[in-house]
């Protein structure tokens, strides 16, 4: 009953992947092409033989919905076409060489955001309305609030420039040059994660199986730990997928403050260059990896939970 | 045994020691590094370092010899002949001859190569014709004659070619991989040794460079840096020797507590306010637009609101061109009362006053340094004219894709920046049938006295150019403002970095003073 009850959700799940891309992959094509200009403006002009060379090489001439097709075609051969921008370069190209850097930097922030927000969370749950408990849910709070492109640069001030014991930014894949990006990425979500455990942590704790596992004698670190956590960290596995959606977006700041060479900054700099291929791959890119990653925490979610999975039985 | 050991580390070390390497910040990351592709200052900036044509420049930014050795100008300045250096090898070894030069420019003028810049080398014969495909790449006007001599020929004589003999799109290409430019001999002073795109471009010493002697680096570091703030940090923490620039408003910080450090220095660009004569209220009113280049205080803008040590502008031809004499035009010479007073009258001629007041939309691309610009002018005219602005703020493209269209356009910041330092670069933008000319201003005496200039020379050349100025400024179809300056900072043990006009600092010349450091 569980195996099967597992298999027939992610099944169900994995159904809507396709359907959901394919509109993502549509909204976005239109949405880059309505914007006004195009790849080859620039203060000087092309000239006129160039330009049309260009446009019909790139297929910019042709009618949207025709070149809608093309692009379609190419994307199921996952062929994500040449950047305007960086032309001696495709995209898959740029996207391999960026995904590891920001996966890095990503999953590195993920890790920590988890593990130090859960801690926190739980040591300020079983010290409620103590001095550290206040402390650092005040904390927290000014985690939350103070947007990461203000917080980036003063570190880089206090800790690199001042102090002069991390780089102020670049990427050699060293662990000094990993530090400040990845910590300054993680906070907010450190904060959030903390915050929504320690709520979750106080309720769980005020049911009733604690309190009969308390009645029972059990030891209070089983009680916590072995029965009381699974069901706290529900929301915080629920907060995951729109988590990791703030972290890639988050990413882009950071990216371009610690000038890390991710997927970040294409984001940015494709759609600021017009450059349609850049920008597509990369929103199809992110777009699947947070489809994914949402399945993921709906799979994790279930297993946690076995009541969603009866209930979709239904 | 130990003393070998030690013997090694001593080794190592000096190793360490002697391998002077320089960081430098290069902004944006690169477009491309295929000669004829490239189209952006930083990848330009990179391809002079790992590549050389048949003129380069030195140390203060003029144009001397490079691969060639020497060279005549025949036929009133339609033909040129070069001797190329004996010297002059690839990174692989081989020698640099007239047919990699050849092979280049047939590949540049070729429809298939879509080459960006290709308009640079127009003024070759059978240039455009070659582009549009008209003619077979052999009908062009370069010709080898032999391996050390190099024939060019243009369809007239055109004063600044030379420099573009120093732009990437003329130098040579090697037979081999032409179309894989990382990985191409090339035959400049540094060669390619690591690149990390987005993070780094390490340049390494070109053993076969035939100046390798005087090149003080052993390597070069570039890092493409988007944001100017997070480059200073990092030259604040001594990870960039120099920077590509410095962030907008820290001039007045930077020249106060790191002063020493900070170059500042008169750049090829112009900036001015263009007006749209294609739609009102600037069409056909030469009154309105006077009165509002009058009623601007130019010294406020350039001392307060830019304050980095921009010259205010009088004329659209920035200083430093070499035979050429400021133009500017006449209010400059009064006092800021009068000029207002001045201004004030021709407001009255064109018909506008407080029964008829005037609104513009002043239109600027993202930047804080343009809006405090847009701001600054918008008061002025509010104090002495009476006339209310609108300021419209577009993002980039947007922004060159309606100036180009003027379709909305009224009032609107505009530029440039010279591929080379002769007053047509500036003047040629005003033609009438120039795609550039942004303001559609369309005299055609002004292009007839272009045309007449460009079949002068010397001295006579410059005072008909001079006169196609002032007429330009007697129509005023843009407003100048300031003349640009280049801005670096600069670690005190770089040695080598010499202010120059066209900002162009190349790394053959740069050292690292060890004992500064």
């Amino acid at each position: 009953m569980h195996g099967s009850g597992l298999l027939r959700f992610s099944l169900q799940r994995l159904l809507w992947v396709l359907p959901t891309l394919w509109m993502l992959i549509t909204i976005a094509f239109f949405l880059m092409r309505v914007a006004p200009g195009g790849p080859f403006d620039a203060e000087k002009t092309l000239l006129p033989e160039i330009q049309a060379n260009l446009n019909s090489k790139y297929h910019l001439d042709e009618s949207l919905p025709r070149q809608y097709v093309r692009y379609l075609g190419q994307v199921a051969r996952l062929d994500f076409g040449p950047s305007f921008q960086y032309k001696d370069w495709t995209v898959n190209q740029l996207i391999a060489q960026a995904f590891p850097v920001s996966l890095t930097v990503g999953s590195l922030a993920m890790a920590l955001a988890f593990l130090a927000g859960t801690m926190l969370g739980i040591a300020a749950a079983l010290r409620q309305n103590s001095v550290l408990d206040y402390s650092l849910m005040g904390v927290a709070m000014l985690g939350i609030s103070i947007p990461n492109f203000v917080i980036a640069p003063l570190l880089i001030l206090l800790l690199a420039v001042y102090a002069g014991w991390l780089p102020a930014g670049g990427w050699d894949w060293g662990f000094a040059a990993m530090v400040l990006p990845v910590v300054t990425l993680a906070l907010p979500v450190t904060a959030y994660i903390a915050r929504l455990t320690r709520a979750s942590m106080i309720e769980v704790l005020h049911s009733h199986f604690i309190r009969t596992a308390r009645a029972k004698g059990l030891p209070e670190r089983k009680v916590i730990f072995t029965h009381a956590l699974k069901p706290a960290l529900l929301p915080v596995v629920s907060f995951m997928g729109p988590a990791t959606a703030g972290l890639i977006s988050g990413s882009v700041v950071i990216e371009r403050v610690f000038s890390i060479p991710g997927l970040g900054s294409y984001f940015v700099q494709g759609a600021l260059n017009r450059d349609y291929t850049l920008v597509m791959g990369v929103v199809i890119f992110y777009g699947t990896l947070i489809i994914l990653l949402n399945f993921l925490v709906d799979l994790v979610h279930a297993w946690l939970n076995p009541k969603i999975r009866y209930d979709d039985q239904r | 045994m130990k003393a070998r050991f030690l013997l090694l580390l001593c080794l190592l070390l000096c190793q360490q020691t002697l391998a002077a390497t320089l960081r430098r910040g290069l902004g944006p990351e690169p477009d491309s590094f295929d000669i004829h592709q490239a189209q952006g200052l930083p990848a330009i900036q990179v391809l002079r370092d790992i590549r050389e044509g048949l003129l380069t420049y030195d140390a203060g930014g003029h144009v001397v010899p490079g691969v060639a050795a020497r060279w005549q100008v025949h036929d009133d300045g339609r033909t040129y002949l070069f001797e190329l250096r004996h010297d002059a090898r690839w990174s692989n070894g081989d020698p640099v001859v007239a047919g990699d030069f050849v092979r280049a420019w047939r590949r540049a003028l070729s429809p298939g190569t879509l080459a960006r810049t290709a308009s640079l080398l127009l003024p070759v014969v059978n240039a455009g014709e070659a582009m549009k495909g008209k003619v077979d790449a052999g009908a062009l006007g370069i010709r080898a004659l032999g391996d050390d001599r190099l024939e060019i020929k243009l369809t007239s004589a055109t004063p600044w070619f030379p420099e573009i003999l120093a732009h990437p799109v003329s130098f040579p290409l090697h037979p081999g991989a032409a179309d894989r430019p990382l990985e191409a001999p090339v035959n400049g002073p540094f060669m390619f040794d690591e690149i990390s795109p987005h993070a780094m471009i390490r340049l390494k010493k070109n053993p076969y460079y035939h100046s390798a002697a005087s090149v003080g680096l052993d390597a070069v570091e570039y890092f493409p840096v988007e944001d100017p703030n997070s480059e200073l940090s990092r030259y604040r923490a001594g990870a960039l020797a120099i920077t590509e620039t410095i962030p907008a408003g820290r001039h007045e910080w930077l020249s106060t507590y790191m002063g020493d450090e900070l170059r500042v220095s008169p750049y090829v660009g112009s900036f001015w306010l263009g007006l749209n004569l294609k739609r009102p209220p600037f069409k056909g009113d030469v009154n309105l637009r006077r009165a509002l280049s009058l009623a601007i205080d130019r010294r406020i803008i350039a001392r307060l609101v830019l304050g980095a040590g921009e010259l205010p502008a009088w004329s659209i031809v920035p200083p430093g061109m070499a035979g050429y004499r400021p133009q500017p035009f006449p209010g400059s010479e009064m006092e800021q009362q009068a000029r207002e007073a001045e201004a004030r009258k021709y407001y009255a001629l064109s018909g506008h006053g407080e029964d008829k007041p005037l609104h513009v939309e002043i239109r600027y691309n993202t930047s804080s340094q343009h809006r405090k610009i847009a701001l600054a002018v918008s008061s002025m005219w509010r104090q002495v004219l009476g006339v209310t602005s609108s300021l419209v703020n577009e993002e980039w493209k947007v922004f060159v894709n309606n100036r180009h269209q003027g379709a909305v356009t009224q009032v609107f910041r505009g530029g440039w920046i010279a591929d080379y330092a002769d007053p047509t670069s500036f003047l040629d933008l005003f033609r009438s049938d120039n795609e550039l000319n942004t303001t559609f201003y369309d005299n055609r005496t002004y292009d007839r006295l272009l045309d007449q200039a460009a079949l002068l020379g010397g001295e006579l050349r410059m005072q008909r150019l001079e006169k196609a100025e002032r007429l330009l400024l007697a129509d005023m179809p843009v407003i100048p403002l300031f003349f640009y300056v280049s801005r670096h900072m600069v670690k005190p043990w770089v040695t080598g970095f010499e202010p120059n006009i066209r900002d162009i600092h190349l790394s053959r010349y740069l050292g690292v003073n060890k004992t500064k450091q």
